[in-house]
């Protein structure tokens, strides 16, 4: 009898899995299980206290002011909106490490701000590192994606509910309460997990910020363990720690991140009754001064690096951009061809096998991707391959690899919803009509996957474009890539020419997530 | 009696000018194709939309400078008549007070609105947890609590299947007799409310293009593309 053979899906579930497994046995047996937890308990509390407390207050801050901001948005019309939307809805794909150029280049000790101080004859010895520059690239990073996702939840009310507060005359606390309020209490409890965990995890502007080993997230004690102590079991540890806290956080956010569902309003928009209110209104343009005054600089601090790209573009830059353009294409190709696989699997459990157990397998397992720390998966599949490859071949093998695993969840989530609704349209006039394998997936599922295909694709090679995270392992003389480069300049203070870099890593990320959005929102 | 006296409203892709006279009391059905501008009359009454010229009254006030939460008038949409957490008692009381802020009788009237229209020992309920009648029915409690004059319904009982829409046209017309309001419904059916209205109204291409009784309308020639 022929065994059938498995689903592409459950095969690449079963690697995902073994890939991970595989990689912490690695860094478990390599120093014979030693150390153990209980040897790294006093280092492994302050960084879990340092870890926890920069997320909460980071989370608190850009959720506060990112709500506010959406609030004000969506209640005000001014010239240039529409561009600031779209800056926002973008945002999410600014690299950590171009973000901590811009707050040194802002508020650093040679900045922008130091230096108006200086002519005006003030200085201060106020420094940047520590909390102030974490918090400060943290919410420069989340709030501004905080306001975006809040605004699309507001924008979501239907017109016919505004028509009805402006016909029984609601004030401006009933419209929050009856209508802004429900759309913040289901968007904000997910949105905050997400921004968490983020922080939680956050690599690159700790790193660069945090002004030394007793600022350390959990992310950048791996970090540490593995390139300055080699100290495999203690990475070890400290990534079984955080995958605790991360995958906590990431379940939480899997059940409580639901949006209300987008509900067809009347041929006109109708207008909010709270516009009009004085005291809102000055609070709203409060908000916005806040708002331009605070990312304003920011922004403006990497697009000055405009002025220095002539001076940067040599050789080195473009083997760089070379690297980084190579990576990130193949980080793309990884991230959607195992979501397409994986895709399919959930598509078959749930509508062809009816386990929707199964199915539910399948989507949460790039989520929890998430909570595995790069860095320990890295480092346990270099462990499992340095004989036979060298160290500056392994990162060009694992890069791709790692930034398109952490780049699954995002393409899955594009993906996988088109491959059902493709299936529930046309599954059964496919077979009925004798529709199997490739002729099946050009016919029935690639006409409706092609545009969703493509956004993933550009989203995950601008998230790993810009990356600053395993590559600060392999990167050196043999593997530079763009990210790498404009750390080393920082590092080095040439402020300048990492500016300029900044700016290429910046204009190449917008351009993909911009092309991203547009094959989103575009029609079959 | 609402007069409506050459209103006229202009986008870039729509133009629109309406005259039309309705008794007071009476219960008008506006007809016509889709995207002929039904809606939008109903909207311009309401204050959601603000015509360049012409007039607008209700027993003799002119509707035009006032806010729409100063009209005469109660709206029930399509669709999105509810606020989902609230309850049926709770969305009908803020057709009285806004704030939720009720005192005994007040109290009294909502419960008696929601029995009028079928609703008793459903007052707790939230609109999730009601049918696509049962929630119409709600907003139609709204209004009849707010106490204006004036009933704008929009095509609201077109998601109903047509024993239930029925049903609900019985509601209207026993809403109108007995509360002295004046209401006018949009709807795609006009055979449904043939036997209930008094006065059935044309509207396409963004004009009132005849009015008269439902017997005299729809015996025009355009009627056989009336519901398009």
């Amino acid at each position: 009898m022929r065994l059938p053979l498995p689903h592409p899906g459950s095969i690449v579930a079963f690697a995902i899995l073994a890939l991970v497994g595989g990689s912490f046995i690695a860094l478990v047996t390599i120093d014979g299980g030693k150390p153990t937890l209980l040897s790294i308990g006093p280092y492994l509390f302050r960084v879990l206290v340092f870890s926890l407390t920069q997320a909460t207050l980071s989370t608190l801050l850009s959720i506060g002011f990112g709500t506010a901001l959406a609030l004000a948005l969506a209640r005000r019309r001014f010239p240039g909106r529409d561009a600031v939307l779209a800056a926002l809805g973008t945002t999410m794909v600014i690299p950590g490490i171009v973000a901590v150029l811009a707050v040194i280049s802002v508020y650093g000790r040679s900045g922008w701000i130091a230096s108006g101080l200086s002519v005006l004859g003030w200085s201060s010895d106020a420094s940047i590192f520590g909390y102030p520059g974490i918090l400060i690239a943290h919410v420069f990073l989340n709030s501004p994606f905080v306001a975006r996702i809040v605004l699309d939840g507001l924008s979501v009310v239907p017109a016919e509910q505004w028509r009805l507060a402006s016909s029984l005359g609601f004030t401006p606390g009933q419209s929050f309460r009856h209508l802004d309020w429900p759309v913040l209490r289901a968007e904000l409890p997910g949105l905050a997990s997400l921004v968490f965990l983020l922080c939680f995890k956050s690599f690159a502007i700790v790193l660069a910020l945090g002004g030394g080993p007793g600022r350390a997230t959990l992310e950048v004690a791996i970090y540490e363990a593995l390139k300055i102590d080699f100290d495999f079991g203690r990475a070890a540890w400290l990534a079984l720690v955080q995958i605790a806290v991360c995958l906590s956080v990431t379940l939480a956010l899997n059940r409580a991140f639901t949006r209300p569902p987008a509900a067809l309003t009347t041929r006109l928009p109708a207008a909010r009754t709270d516009r009009s209110h004085r005291a809102l209104k000055r609070v709203d343009v409060g908000v916005l001064i806040i708002a331009s005054v605070f990312i304003g600089p920011l922004l403006l601090s990497v697009l000055s690096g405009i002025a220095f790209i002539g001076a940067v573009l040599d050789r080195d830059v473009a083997v760089a951009f070379a690297t980084s353009l190579a990576i990130a294409t193949a980080a793309a190709a990884v991230a959607c061809l195992l979501a397409l696989a994986l895709g399919a699997a959930a598509r078959r459990a749930r509508l062809r096998s009816r386990s929707p157990a199964v199915a539910a397998f399948y989507d949460i397992l790039p989520n929890l991707l998430l909570a595995v720390p790069p860095f320990a998966l890295t480092a346990g599949l270099f462990l499992m391959m340095r004989r036979f490859v060298e160290p500056a071949q392994a990162g060009f093998l694992l890069l791709p690899l790692i930034n398109g695993l952490a780049a699954l969840p995002f393409a899955y989530r594009s993906i996988a919803p088109r491959q059902f609704i493709a299936e529930e349209r046309y599954g059964r006039l496919s077979q009925t009509l004798g529709l199997s394998g490739w002729s099946r997936f050009s016919i029935m599922d690639w006409p409706m996957l092609r545009r969703p295909f493509a956004a993933a694709f550009a989203l995950s090679m601008a998230l790993s474009f810009g990356d600053f995270g395993i590559v600060a392992l392999f990167g050196g003389a043999e593997l530079r890539t763009l990210p790498y480069l404009l750390y080393e300049r920082l590092g080095a203070y040439r402020l300048d020419e990492a500016s300029a870099i900044g700016l290429l890593i910046l204009a190449m990320a917008f351009c993909l997530a911009h092309l991203s959005g547009r094959m989103s929102h575009a029609a079959d | 009696m609402l007069r409506i006296e050459n209103c006229r409203l202009v986008w870039p892709d729509f133009r629109a000018e309406y005259t039309l006279t309705v008794a007071a009391g009476a219960l008008c059905a506006i007809v016509g194709p889709s995207g002929g501008g039904k809606t939008t009359l109903l909207h311009m009454i309401a204050g959601f939309e603000t015509p360049e010229s012409g007039a607008l009254s209700f027993d003799g006030q002119d509707l035009l400078p006032l806010p729409p939460a100063k009209r005469p008038v109660a709206m029930v949409f399509q669709d999105h008549n509810l606020f989902p957490h609230l309850t049926a008692e709770e969305n009908a009381s803020l057709g009285l007070r806004p704030s939720l802020r009720l005192d005994r009788s007040e109290r009294e009237a909502v419960v008696d609105a929601l029995a009028a229209v079928g609703l008793s020992g459903l007052e707790r309920r939230r609109p999730e947890d009601m049918s696509g009648g049962q929630r119409q029915r709600v907003a139609l409690a709204r209004a009849l609590v707010s106490r204006r004059p004036l009933i704008l319904l929009d095509e609201p009982f077109s998601s109903l299947d047509p024993a239930l829409r029925e049903d609900m046209i019985l509601v209207v017309d026993a809403m109108r007799r007995h509360r002295a309001v004046t209401i006018l419904m949009t709807i795609h059916t006009p055979d449904e409310v043939a036997d209930v209205a008094d006065q059935m109204a044309f509207v396409a291409e963004g004009r009132v293009v005849a009015s008269g009784s439902p017997a005299e309308v729809m015996s025009r020639p355009w009627s056989s593309d009336r519901s398009a």
